[in-house]
């Protein structure tokens, strides 16, 4: 049945289509040229990077080195959940961590409903939009980052690009690799569906922390909390 | 900007059908305003309407005929000037959408030439100021659909307005959305129409105007008569009677 | 469909029922305020977003031209990375495929996500005819599921309902004794907590998709509340349902689209979540489906490529021309009694199904253009509701005495003595019965006119006969 339809369907689009080679319609398609972006909030990316975080009702925290990410996330967990304890993916980023530096437990491995919090590496955030992406795969169960309440994020500062499309420019896809889900986060899971309000915390996480590792240009979350009008608590970033 | 041409403009007044049948006195303030401005001014005799109410219903095949009447009419003036943003948008947008091979060509030369009256006056010519008068209620502008979109008239009234008289023009909140006037639409689904009328209605009394002004008949006939059937005390008259000074001709819908 | 559903009220009628509800006009009115001010506000900053919209636009047209050549690469990307790819003529034939995927793995438990598709060909309700659980995990999808209605709008299916009534439909549906539920936040942590439990217990997700990639096989779904996201990582089997349109060539396209269609639909930068998902689990993977499939349905639309309509093709389902409609505004989307209401709807509706079911929809416009205007895609919605109403005309659909006495009236007009004999007979005539109280308060063939206003008065003959009397009195 499904065969029939395909075959008709394809026919009658074969028919209404222009035929050029596939060449050609590749030059076609490279004379579009690119699409324009977002007017940037900030000329250095890492500032829009976090301001944008920031307006996506996420919370940051920068850290500059490996030992501070974890006191950051000891930090968090305590400030939010009164315990130590979270699930990370099997990835060699998160496994290498000094754990034990920080007092927090780590749990390794996909989420369970009913553990609060998780973290995942992202290799990527985007500049314009203040989006974490995360790959989904082995080492990062998608879960992770769909269950928990609380959903941290640690991203390096290195890993900051400008736009959307450098993202599909980046190397990895270029060479043809193809993680099985790619996410864009950008923000707590929301909800307008009731008279378009806006409520954080539907049906995936109620908190979205990124942690950013390495060296921060100095005044940059300043810069990047004015821009984005969210008062510094002095606290949760100023590690 | 044209002051200092050697020659008057030459502009045929294109009516409208709205104007002859149910309000000559806003074709006759179009005609002194244009004067005014130093044109010199033709009325086509055998000129009756622009063809949007069957055009806009999809007549296309019976719609032809007039337009052509239309082009061979008004094709040899220098600028078409029609006291209505949706008749001039009608000859401007859609007269060369419908016609094809040469008549689309003089379609579209016809097209170039011709004018919404606020939008001629404040962009085209210079209207001399008059000695400023103190306009006799405070005025809210209506702004029709196809003028603003179409035709990107929404200052041009609003600074003829303040260039001739004292006036305090309070804007409405909305003013982008349309009053539900539509042609036939009025009709066809009155009791949206009517909705969107009173919408329309409320947010005129809330600038505390007492005047609705604008630049179609259509939206001033259907608002008009809706704030009569509703016993409201707003007056309404056509953008072109106030820009020439005429108080004196009984309101839209109001007794002679 | 296995049923034919029973033909509602026409349009014209449903919009009236509608606005005689007051409590339900105020709410639509919010909306109409609110909403365009949210996508305003986005858009101003954006800089070029005119830009944005052309380039879209060349890019959707570009792969329409050449959907063939889009169409076959996507089938061998996404077969390459592991999905099953189907092909659909019709509602019928994606409903029989989707639930014979659901037998083939004994599902009784199906998580679903939102899919203005799915709505298209009632796959809910033909799952649910085999005896099959199927849960709408959309908040706004899941709401008009409890309530037993179809949704109202593309992008917020629940807005028309208060939160009082989203109150009412949850304290009757879920057994958690006594709690207020008085705010929005309160509604969203309830359907949070009930929700988990079919996320994690279903066999079957099911979602729809916002684009297909051409290039690399992906599927896209743009989402703010995971539901999607959840639908597609958790159950065993996950099925795309989605049209053989929505086509794009490359990742950065998407992210074009991107761009504009959060921005258009609910006045977001970027929407919480936007996933691509490329198949089924891989080696080593603990978790995600085991076996995925993506249902192309055509239902038409090769159809509607081939016609004078092939631009509505290019819309990007955003609802930005619902939420600047003030047609849309007062009827409420249920009475356009189709899963795509609005503007867009009122075209897609006739396509898609048929005109003569549709008829009164190509009126509901008075060509005001505000769609047209926000429209992502540029679509001329005004143009193609018009061509739809000469549809009509050619097809002898609708009231015969419109179609009449519009003919007659462009036939008169071109007939300048006669049309001007005429009317300086009946303007006289009018002046005579109205000039003392300033307006007609009934007049015969025009009750729809009369019906909601007063009809002005006109003045003491037309402009042509007091100005030819003029100029003769100015000669001699």
């Amino acid at each position: 049945m499904s065969h029939d339809s395909r075959k008709k369907s394809l026919a009658r689009i074969r028919g209404l289509s222009s035929g050029l080679d596939a060449q050609t319609i590749a030059q076609e398609l490279a004379r579009l040229g690119a699409a324009p972006v977002a007017q940037p909030l900030d000329p250095d990316p890492i500032v829009c990077f976090m301001a944008n975080v920031l307006r996506n009702q996420g919370s940051l925290a920068l850290a500059a080195d490996r030992r501070e990410v974890v006191k950051a996330i000891g930090k968090y967990l305590y400030r939010h959940l009164r315990n130590n304890r979270l699930v990370a993916g099997n990835d060699p980023h998160l496994a290498a961590l000094p754990w034990r530096e920080g007092g927090v437990l780590p749990r390794f491995g996909e989420i369970e409903n009913g553990e609060k919090a998780a973290l995942s590496y992202a290799h990527w955030g985007i500049a314009e939009t203040g989006a974490t992406v995360l790959g989904s795969g082995k080492h990062n169960p998608p879960a992770n980052q769909l269950l928990p309440e609380h959903h941290i994020v640690l991203l390096e500062f290195e890993g900051i690009i400008p736009d959307l499309e450098a993202f599909w420019r980046a190397e990895p896809l270029r060479r043809g690799e193809r993680p099985r889900g790619i996410s864009f986060i950008a923000g707590p899971s929301s909800t307008g569906d009731i008279e378009a309000q806006l409520v954080y915390g539907a049906h995936g996480p109620k908190a979205w922390h990124v942690i950013l590792l390495g060296k921060a240009p100095p005044g940059a979350l300043e810069r990047a909390r004015q821009l984005a009008g969210v008062p510094g608590d002095g606290d949760e970033a100023a590690l | 900007m044209n002051a200092n041409r050697d020659k008057p403009p030459r502009v045929s007044l294109f009516v409208t059908c709205l104007a002859d049948l149910l309000r000559p006195s806003v074709a006759f303030a179009s005609l002194r305003l244009l004067e005014e401005a130093g044109c010199l001014v033709e009325v086509p005799q055998s000129q009756t309407c622009c063809g949007q109410p069957s055009y806009n219903s999809g007549e296309y095949e019976a719609s032809i005929p007039l337009l052509k009447h239309n082009i061979e009419l008004f094709e040899g003036a220098e600028f078409v000037v029609a006291p209505s943003g949706s008749c001039a948008g009608m000859i401007r947008e859609h007269y060369p959408k419908l016609l094809q091979g040469e008549w689309h060509e003089r379609a579209l030369a016809l097209a170039s030439r011709t004018w919404e009256l606020t939008s001629f006056l404040a962009e085209v010519l210079e209207l001399p100021p008059i000695k400023a008068a103190e306009l006799p209620a405070g005025v809210t502008y209506h702004d029709s659909c196809a003028g603003l979109r179409d035709l990107g008239i929404r200052e041009q009234p609003r600074a003829l307005l303040r260039s001739r008289f004292r006036v305090d023009i309070r804007e409405m909140d909305q003013t982008e959305v349309c009053c539900g006037f539509g042609g036939t639409f009025c009709a066809k689904m009155p009791a949206i129409s009517a909705k969107m009328a009173d919408d329309k209605l409320d947010n005129a009394e809330a600038t505390g105007a007492t005047m609705v002004t604008g630049g179609d008949l259509g939206c001033l006939l259907h608002l008009a008569g809706r704030a009569r059937r509703q016993g409201r005390r707003l007056q309404f008259r056509h953008v072109a009677e106030l820009l020439a000074g005429d108080f004196d001709t009984p309101a839209i819908g109001e007794p002679e | 469909m296995t049923e034919q559903p029973t033909p509602g009220p026409g349009f014209i009628d449903a919009a009236s029922a509608a606005l005689a509800d007051p409590a339900a006009v105020a709410q639509r009115d919010m909306l109409a305020r609110k909403t365009p001010l949210l996508r305003q506000q986005v858009v101003d900053e954006f800089g070029e977003f005119e830009a944005l919209r052309r380039h879209v636009k060349r890019l959707r047209q570009h792969t329409l031209d050449n959907l063939d050549h889009y169409l076959r690469r996507f089938e061998l990307e996404a077969t390459h990375n592991g999905n099953r790819v189907h092909f659909a003529a019709d509602s019928q034939e994606m409903n029989a495929i989707v639930l014979d995927i659901c037998r083939q793995h004994g599902a009784r438990r199906i998580a679903k996500g939102k899919s203005m598709v799915t709505e298209e060909t009632e796959l809910a309700a033909a799952l649910q005819r085999e005896r099959l659980e199927v849960v709408e995990t959309d908040l706004g999808e899941y709401i008009v599921q409890l309530a037993g209605e179809k949704p109202a709008h593309i992008v917020g299916p629940a807005r028309h309902k208060s939160i009082a009534q989203i109150r009412e439909l949850f304290l009757a549906a879920h057994p958690l004794g006594e709690r207020k539920l008085d705010k929005a936040e309160a509604l969203v942590a309830e359907a949070r907590q009930v929700m988990r439990d079919h996320f994690l217990n279903a066999e079957i997700g099911i979602i729809g998709a916002n684009a297909l990639i051409a290039e690399n096989g992906y599927t896209m779904l743009v989402t703010n509340e995971g539901n999607g996201d959840l639908c597609a990582n958790l159950p065993k089997v996950l099925i795309v349902c989605t049209t053989l349109d929505r086509l794009l060539p490359r990742g950065e396209d998407a992210a074009a689209l991107q761009r504009l269609l959060a921005r258009s639909a609910t006045g977001q930068r970027q929407t919480c979540y936007t996933s691509f998902y490329s198949g089924p689990r891989r080696e080593q993977e603990s978790s995600g489906p085991l076996e995925t499939h993506i249902v192309l349905l055509d239902n038409r639309r090769s159809e509607i490529l081939a016609s004078d309509y092939r631009e509505m093709l290019q819309c990007i389902r955003c609802g930005a021309c619902l939420n600047h409609c003030p047609i849309f505004a007062a009827a409420g989307g249920h009475a356009y009694g189709s899963v795509y209401p609005g503007p867009m709807g009122s075209v897609l509706a006739p396509l898609l199904d048929s005109l003569e079911a549709h008829s009164e929809l190509p009126d509901a416009c008075t060509a005001c253009g505000r769609c047209e205007e926000v429209c992502p895609a540029a679509i001329p919605l005004p143009d193609l509701l018009r061509d739809l109403r000469h549809d009509k005309s050619r097809e002898g659909i609708g009231p015969r005495g419109w179609r009449r006495g519009l003919r007659l009236h462009a036939w008169l007009a071109a007939r300048p003595a006669l049309y001007q004999s005429l009317s300086q007979f009946a303007i006289r005539s009018l002046n005579l019965l109205g000039r003392r109280r300033g307006v007609l308060r009934f007049l015969p063939f025009a009750s729809g006119w009369t019906g909601a206003r007063d009809f002005p008065s006109p003045q003491r003959g037309t402009f042509m006969a007091q100005y030819r009397k003029e100029q003769d009195r100015r000669e001699s």
